[in-house]
């Protein structure tokens, strides 16, 4: 107790201001999360900026030796704090590593020097062990076991299975050499097996928990990676709309671009985007409306019964359909258009129709003939027919009518 | 005067509602959820109530069928953002007499609220639509023909409704009375309540490709 405690001047029960800014200093905090006992080998391998699995395996194979690497560790454990905020911890070179596994390869002989070194067989077994494991379970470079724990770490490099397993073997084969003889094997096969039960009935429940937290922490991640993709989405579109309309000081304005970003997301929410029915008649109707609704500042109100595909004489009834949309726009003065498209019978409809000022068909000024003529003239070469009903102060409907194959 | 009560979990959007409805009708209460809204309307008995689509525990439809079960002459009218088939035709088969989108101006909807009020159905442009595309095509059904096809007079109101045409309107390309409308509505609003058709159902998940 003496030799751990002396080594960091502790007062336990007044963890005050300024001992917690040294320790601050010192970059060492006990892990919040993904820890094993209190966090503390984590928060150590956090601050050395090495695998928290080889500091674990250092306390591990420091116990060995008296007992010393519980006390290190209870001692680290009193003069720390819990880290708030979890940051990933910045993986050393391999230099480093290598230096670090030196220094406590060379502390440990230091050890054996001064005469505190209990028996080789106990800390080369245990250190082998510990080690061993430690590089196959390590969760923070590819190691085999932790691609089995986690399956979100890459696959393990030859090189480091090969060291994890030949250390493995090492320290059973100096176990086995050094141990096994002495014994008959039918008292060391019940001890195995006493142990074997033992470790499953105290550890077993705390493996199951520890699967489960893993299971919880995987939906965890997913959610989150959901919700990191629907604050993207909504970053792109409704905050850039909503800043949009901020900015603008025409209510015409901002009326479209709400009505444009609902009509988006809706689409979005509700999964009906036009991916998938990007050859149906209706979505390029749709399409054709948000069009002009961005263009001229009316809205459209699209309703559809039945749908066509997209073929040549579709198209042509979709592009005189747009025509009318934009011709109501332009001139009809309303407040909004209705776009109703109905396919019934061998027979398509496109009804476009608003309560606007209206006109005499008959009697129209070159250009508004026009436009009337390209759109009877587009149904007509495809086999429709086109028919606007209008009459002044009473708005207008084009109607549009397309004969198609029963399929 | 219409006794109004109004029910949405958007309270910005009720608080907007209240103020372009209160000249008109008398607004007895307001809820913001589902249980507080089944529990008020038993009690108030208001004549109409304007009703949220979407809502925690249980949205609209379980406000309609709870208070439906005590209060049958309380009438809904539903007012959602949500213009999806399913939402639409499960809200009216559930009870509601009426369905409108939340970006219907102030003026037609007092006059829908005047009209629910009256006995009388409220079909938007696209809830006519929906009714029209679930109706669709020759499907008999041996239980009760009569419940599971529309008139082709009824078809023609509907798709004049879902041209955008008001009932005025409709009425007089008809050539019919604005009364005669409204019948007809109010037959397909039946039709739609209690038809057995099972597009009805399953409608939305499958788009009718002619």
């Amino acid at each position: 107790m003496s030799s751990g405690m002396s080594l960091i001047e502790v007062d336990s029960g007044r963890r005050d201001d300024q001992h917690v800014k040294s320790t601050r200093d010192l970059h060492l905090r006990r892990r919040g999360r993904d820890r094993v006992v209190a966090g503390v080998a984590g928060g150590v391998a956090d601050a050395l900026g090495v695998s928290d699995a080889f500091v674990r395996a250092a306390f591990i194979t420091l116990t060995t030796v008296w007992g010393l690497g519980i006390l290190v560790y209870m001692a680290i454990w009193l003069v720390t704090v819990d880290r708030v905020e979890d940051t990933e911890p910045e993986m050393v070179e391999l230099q480093q590593a290598f230096g670090l596994a030196i220094a406590f390869a060379g502390s440990m002989i230091l050890l054996g020097t001064i005469g505190l070194w209990p028996s080789n067989v106990l800390v080369i077994t245990v250190g082998a062990l510990a080690f061993g494991t430690a590089a196959l379970t390590d969760r923070n470079m590819p190691g085999p076991l932790a691609a089995l724990i986690d399956p979100t770490v890459e696959k393990p490099g030859r090189l480091r299975l090969l060291f994890g397993v030949a250390l493995l073997i090492g320290g059973l084969a100096v176990f086995a050499a050094n141990v096994g003889p002495l014994y008959e094997i039918g008292p060391v096969m019940l001890s195995v097996a006493l142990t074997g039960i033992g470790i499953f009935v105290a550890f077993g429940p705390w493996v199951a928990r520890l699967a489960s937290d893993l299971g919880t922490e995987r939906r965890e991640r997913i959610r989150q990676e959901e919700r990191a993709e629907m604050a993207a989405h909504l970053h792109d579109s409704v905050l850039q709309t909503l800043a949009l309309i901020q900015r603008s000081d025409d209510p015409a304005r901002m009326s479209i671009l709400a009505r444009h970003q609902e009509t988006e997301l809706r689409d979005w929410l509700f999964g009906n985007a036009p991916l998938e029915g990007a050859d149906l008649l209706s979505t390029a109707l749709k399409d054709a409306a948000r069009k002009v609704e961005a263009d001229h500042q009316v809205p459209v109100d699209v309703v559809v019964v039945g749908d066509h595909t997209l073929n040549e004489s579709t198209r042509a009834l979709l592009g005189a359909a747009n025509e009318a949309m934009v011709n109501a726009a332009k001139h009809s003065g309303a407040e909004r258009i209705s776009l109703y498209f109905e396919a019934e019978n061998g027979s398509l409809a496109v009804y476009v129709t608003d309560q606007g000022r209206g006109f005499q068909p008959a009697g129209v000024a070159g250009d508004r003939r026009g436009i009337a003529e390209s759109i009877r003239a587009r149904v007509e070469r495809a086999g429709g027919e086109a028919h606007i009903d209008s009459e002044p102060g009473e708005g207008t409907e084009v109607i549009l009518r397309m004969p198609v194959a029963v399929t | 005067m219409t006794k109004l009560y109004l029910v949405d979990d958007h309270r910005l959007f009720l608080a907007g509602v209240k103020a372009e409805l209160s000249e008109e009708f008398v607004i007895v209460g307001a809820a913001y959820d589902v249980d507080t809204a089944i529990e008020e309307i038993r009690g108030l008995d208001p004549d109409v109530v304007l009703i949220d689509v979407h809502m925690p525990d249980g949205g609209g439809i379980a406000v309609v069928e709870g208070v439906g079960e005590t209060n049958p002459d309380v009438k809904f009218l539903a007012l959602s953002v949500s213009d999806l088939a399913e939402d639409v035709i499960a809200m009216i088969r559930a009870g509601a007499r009426g369905y409108v989108t939340k970006t219907i101006e102030p003026r037609e909807l007092a006059d829908a609220v005047r009209r629910i009020d009256a006995g009388d159905a409220v079909f938007s442009p696209r809830l006519a639509g929906f009714v029209l595309d679930a109706f669709a095509g020759a499907m008999p059904s041996e239980e009760d023909p009569e419940l599971d096809q529309l008139t082709s007079r009824e078809k023609d109101v509907l798709r004049l409704i879902a041209r955008g045409f008001a009932y005025k309107q409709v009425a007089r390309k008809l050539n019919i009375s604005i009364k005669t409308v409204e019948t007809h509505v109010s037959s397909v609003l039946r039709k739609l309540q209690l038809s057995n058709r099972h597009e009805l159902a399953r409608w939305a998940s499958k788009r009718r490709i002619v």
